[in-house]
């Protein structure tokens, strides 16, 4: 990234004329990319909103540019105004020059010879980035025949063959005449990617590339990036809220917020330097699946700026912990910090922060509360939930007018776990696990379920009638993954939280007090009780939702993905509240997540499902640390650290395909046709796989332990279903990126 | 593909089936041409108006069940589907009845939906243009409008070109000049008799089309795989044309194929104003002359059209959207 580009002094900012005047003389003469003082607005009905404002990047050929930032960072219609894909409603200024050439002001038609060429993008939702209607090998086709109208119908064909086993699609002669619906997600970014690589572009925008997949997908999808990388030298521009996802791959780093970069620099001063408080917050703000110490994460209060109204002082400062008088005054520009050259920073106490600051000082993260319930070992706490055997088996029927049974989907399969007093007790796994008909099959709580759900001692089987199962309710309580959908729009928040109090048989006056008390309990104002859910932004409304939940003082909550539509600031809060409440109130919980680091940072406990069945199970630094089952293996080592020299130079195991169909799994292990230990398996071993289901085992623990100590110990909180555990891993399916292949430290 | 539509299609002929024989029991208990017979002068005796319609296979005597019976044995074995009280048979002026609407309704229907579709396409890519607002409101007014009042304008306004040229160009009523030489001339008649109706049902037919393609298409128009495809270096209208046009012609193919047996069984308005006597008008015509057999003649015919339109409609749906494709 070039130096020395917005370093006026903050009160007489430069006409940008002159910026750019200088910029140009700036500007290394090899960047194959470079934007200058990009400024983006939207004519709206409430006004003109300022979307980027004043972006400059230099980008070098092969290297790679991160873009971060939270929603509403402006990072997306950057890249979408680069590509010329905005809406002509749209008012752009500013200059992106493509190796020199001025692309902004360019016709529809002019940019056509450089989109898809030169310059290609990968977009964030592969399910409906394709044309439904045509086969998957017609669109990559297509991309060919717009550049390239010579080529012969062969050449094509054959080119977009050899694409599509580049971005690893098995048997892709066949695949080229599929059409978009027969693949799943991580597939369609695989295409995606095939097409934006095919005429060899020299930048390549990925906008949220795997936002939308599994971790293990997402693991397989940046594999697939990487190795187009490698294969087109093509500079990347990597747009992500995720600071994990580009840990690994960027060389240079640049933050935004409120439409403007507010910290730019190569990827380690960023991770290991941070100059600005924003990004402190934010790498605080992520909790760490390798990191087994407690520690609160760092909530950033407030919410990022209306950009209708042009900020006076710095835009974070209304929710930066630092802020002064002086932060007020004039926005600050980005200036060079202390160190290395590259490095800048928009924020006027840039020189005091770095690496040595901590950023729970800086930020006052609350300290880790303490639960009553976490001195008493867990065999002594009473039970609040058992689950016994627990089966849903959904029939997979054909035929329109005369149904057939042809198979059964295993959604839950004999599952048995249970929570204690206190106690967080987390389910992970990919889509399609069983995760969510877990829940609700506990929900549904009907006498003629296949197993036995047992709540606060009142089990499904014995009683089912209206007053047990309202009795169960007061139990357990849900709080939903989408806040939004999950509050009444025309009910105030007061009208949200009486309901089930009213239900419960509460008087008025009690209501309102236990009211003001949830509110303040949850971190709300009480005197917003008369609010309509719209007024609150996704943070307070999932609070409304976990004060709805814990209304009638349940024992037991259920979060289903509580914190996944939120952005990772205000995800920091939420998560805080649940462990405070967990402290104070001793609940407990039952918690279902895709994101293992917020399950490693909250749970006490977790299971791994896997198809329908747990195949780890224990407390949840043993399974996080010493996981044995390799199913486990794959997915921890399948998500993104916040940490480049370790994404640099860990082995991470890349799991072959996706999740298989119900109809395929094998006899024996679920596991077995993705597992990386069975693909190296001698055949006599990989048959006793095929033919024998494993049980859930215990652990054993260490012969050393077991030798000092003088009666056997007991079992470890840890049992897992694999026959081979220590087995040798497939080397098709370990992945180490050397630090030499692609970073100069 | 082919197994099926098969299957489609015997789904369909249990379903005519169905309608047509509530149908026959609806008619049979509640039309009595009997009566319709004692108003003429002289008054025939009850002995001879039972007579007569039992010679027409339409006694009065008999119990529903029994004349069901005898109808659909009639049906089955013979294709007969018995006699008017009139003495006409079903059969004979079914045919020329059928014959007739179809020539009525054939060229609108297809400069209907050609003059539709384009106009949607045309219109949803000046969204909001003047060019936009003019054929988006002409569609709405074209909705509004009571069919009946628009035949009736198009009428007038053929009469008023016909009497400013002081010369008959056009025909406002029926289907040809009795007693024409065949050759060019017929053909110029048939014309003449052709464009009055012809136009009058297009004008007032396009409108839905017209709305429903233009609505389709925006939804599409920003659609996540046109932003793909201009970013693969199509234009901004080669994507829109290439991509959008052909999901968002998938629910307009849908409704066409629902559409037409709508128009085709039930333009009675049009075959009155026009004097057209197809199957719309006899159908009225049967239940006020106390026709079962005709009533419940056209009853099938709806059903049989309407199963066609349903059958077409799966077809070109799977014609256009892989997703549905079968196995």
């Amino acid at each position: 990234m070039s130096s020395e580009i917005a370093a006026g002094p903050v009160e007489q900012p430069q006409p940008a004329v002159e910026r750019l005047h200088v910029a140009d003389l700036h500007a290394p003469a090899d960047a194959i990319l470079s934007v200058r003082d990009l400024n983006v607005r939207f004519n709206t009905e409430n006004g003109v909103v300022h979307a980027v404002r004043g972006v400059d990047f230099d980008l070098m050929p092969g290297k790679t540019l991160g873009i971060v930032g939270e929603s509403g960072s402006g990072k997306s219609v950057t890249s979408l105004a680069i590509m010329g894909l905005l809406p002509t409603t749209a008012e752009v200024s500013g200059s992106v020059r493509l190796k020199g050439k001025e692309l902004l002001g360019l016709s529809d038609k002019a940019m056509c010879e450089y989109r898809g060429n030169e310059l290609a993008m990968v977009f964030q939702d592969p399910l409906s980035s394709l044309t439904p209607v045509y086969t998957v090998g017609n669109q990559i086709i297509e991309a060919l025949t717009i550049h390239n109208p010579t080529m012969s119908k062969q050449a094509k064909e054959a080119r977009a063959v050899q694409l599509l086993a580049m971005v690893g699609i098995p048997s892709p002669k066949e695949r080229l005449r599929a059409f978009p619906h027969e693949f799943s997600g991580g597939m369609r970014q695989r295409v995606m990617i095939a097409i934006a690589i095919a005429n060899n572009p020299r930048v390549l925008i990925a906008d949220e590339p795997t936002t939308a997949l599994d971790v293990t997908i997402q693991a397989q999808v940046l594999e697939v990036l990487h190795t187009a990388q490698e294969e087109t030298g093509a500079a990347v521009v990597m747009i992500t809220h995720d600071l994990g996802v580009v840990a690994g791959m960027a060389d240079d780093i640049m933050v935004m917020y409120a439409g403007r970069p507010v910290e730019t620099g190569a990827v380690d001063d960023i991770y290991y330097n941070p100059r600005m408080p924003y990004t402190m917050g934010l790498l605080g703000a992520v909790p760490r699946v390798d990191v087994a110490e407690k520690s609160s994460l760092v909530p950033i209060e407030g919410m990022p700026p209306n950009l209708i109204h042009t900020p006076t002082g710095c835009s974070f400062a209304p929710r930066c912990p630092l802020a002064s008088d002086a932060c007020l005054e004039g926005e600050p520009a980005l200036a060079p910090v202390a160190g290395p050259a590259a490095h800048r920073a928009a924020c006027i106490k840039s020189g005091s922060l770095g690496g040595d600051v901590d950023v729970h000082d800086v930020f006052a993260a609350p300290p880790v509360p303490v639960s009553r319930f976490d001195a008493i070992p867990r065999e002594e706490r009473s039970t609040v939930l058992q689950l016994k055997d627990v089966r849903k088996h959904f029939p997979l029927n054909k035929g329109a007018l005369l149904k057939r049974r042809i198979g059964t989907v295993k959604a839950v399969d004999g599952l048995s776990f249970d929570i204690r007093e206190g106690e967080c007790f987390s389910i992970v796994g990919e889509s399609g696990s069983g995760k969510t008909t877990t829940l609700l099959e506990i929900m549904e709580f009907h006498k003629d379920q296949d197993g036995e759900v047992v709540i606060g001692g009142i089990s499904n089987k014995q009683a089912a009638d209206g007053k047990t199962r309202s009795a169960m309710r007061r139990e357990l309580q849900m709080v939903f993954q989408d806040p939004t959908g999950a509050l009444d729009p025309r009910f105030t928040v007061y009208e949200v939280l009486a309901e089930p109090l009213e239900n419960a048989g509460m008087n008025k006056a009690d209501t309102k007090k236990r009211i003001m008390e949830l509110m303040k309990l949850v971190g709300l104002q009480p005197d917003h009780v008369n609010r309509f859910p719209n007024q609150f932004s996704g943070g307070q409304r999932q609070r409304i939702g976990i004060a709805r939940a814990l209304a009638v003082n349940p024992k037991l909550v259920v979060l289903d993905e509580p914190v996944s539509a939120l952005d990772v600031s205000v995800q920091a809060g939420v998560i805080n509240l649940l462990d405070k409440l967990r402290a104070e109130l001793g609940l407990s919980y039952l918690l279902v997540a895709h994101d293992l680091s917020v399950v490693r940072h909250i749970s006490n406990r977790v299971a791994v499902m896997y198809l329908g069945k747990i195949v780890e199970i224990g407390e949840v630094d043993r399974v996080f640390d010493n996981p044995r089952h390799p199913y486990t293996r794959a997915l921890l080592s399948a998500i993104p650290v916040p940490d480049p020299h370790l994404e640099r130079t860990r082995e991470r195991i890349i799991l072959q395909g996706d999740l298989p169909s119900p109809l395929g799994t094998p006899k024996g292990c679920n596991f077995a046709t993705r597992c990386p230990v069975f693909a190296a398996l001698p055949a006599a071993k990989q048959e006793k796989c095929l033919t024998l289901e494993p049980p859930l085992e215990h652990v054993a623990p260490s012969p050393a332990a077991q030798t000092l100590a003088a009666d056997p110990l007991p079992a470890l909180d840890q049992r897992f279903a694999c026959f081979f555990p220590d087995g040798e891993l497939d080397e098709d399916m370990l992945v180490v990126h050397e630090s030499a292949d692609h970073h100069a430290p | 593909m082919l197994r099926y539509l098969a299957k489609r299609g015997i789904t369909y002929v249990f379903m005519i089936f169905l309608t047509t024989s509530a149908g026959y029991f609806l008619a049979v208990s509640s039309l009595k041409p009997a009566l319709l017979e004692q108003e003429r002068i002289p008054r025939p005796t009850p002995e001879q108006v039972a007579n007569s319609m039992r010679l027409k296979g339409l006694d009065p005597d008999l119990s529903p069940w029994e004349r069901y019976v005898e109808w659909l044995t009639a049906i089955l074995t013979r294709w007969d589907w018995g006699r008017s009280p009139n003495g006409a048979y079903i059969n004979a002026e079914f045919g020329d009845r059928v014959w007739i609407s179809t020539r009525l309704f054939l060229a609108s229907i297809i400069l209907t939906l050609v003059i539709g579709v384009a106009l949607g396409v045309y219109s949803a890519a000046r969204q909001y243009k003047f060019q936009d607002r003019v054929i988006t409101s002409y569609s709405y007014l074209a909705y509004i409008v009571p069919a009946p009042i628009a035949y009736f304008l198009v009428q007038l306004g053929a009469i008023n070109i016909n009497e400013t040229v002081g010369e008959r160009i056009f025909f406002v009523t029926g289907i040809s000049t009795p007693g024409m030489e065949p050759g060019w001339a017929q053909f110029i008649d048939m014309l003449a008799h052709y464009a009055v109706p012809t136009v009058a049902i297009t004008l007032v037919g396009w409108g839905s089309y017209q709305i429903a393609q233009r609505q389709y298409l925006l939804d599409n128009v920003n659609a996540d795989f046109v932003r793909t495809a201009r970013a693969k270096g199509l234009t901004r209208n080669q994507a829109i044309s290439r991509h959008a046009l052909r999901v968002s012609f998938i629910p307009v193919a849908q409704s066409i194929a629902f559409t037409i047996p709508a128009i085709f069984a039930g333009g009675f308005f049009a075959e009155k104003i026009f004097a057209w006597p197809g199957v719309g008008s006899w159908s009225i015509d049967a239940i006020s002359l106390q026709d079962v057999n005709a009533a419940t003649a056209t009853l099938a015919y709806g059903s049989v059209i309407f199963a066609l339109g349903a059958i077409l409609a799966d077809f070109a749906t799977t014609v256009v959207d892989p997703r549905v494709r079968v196995q």
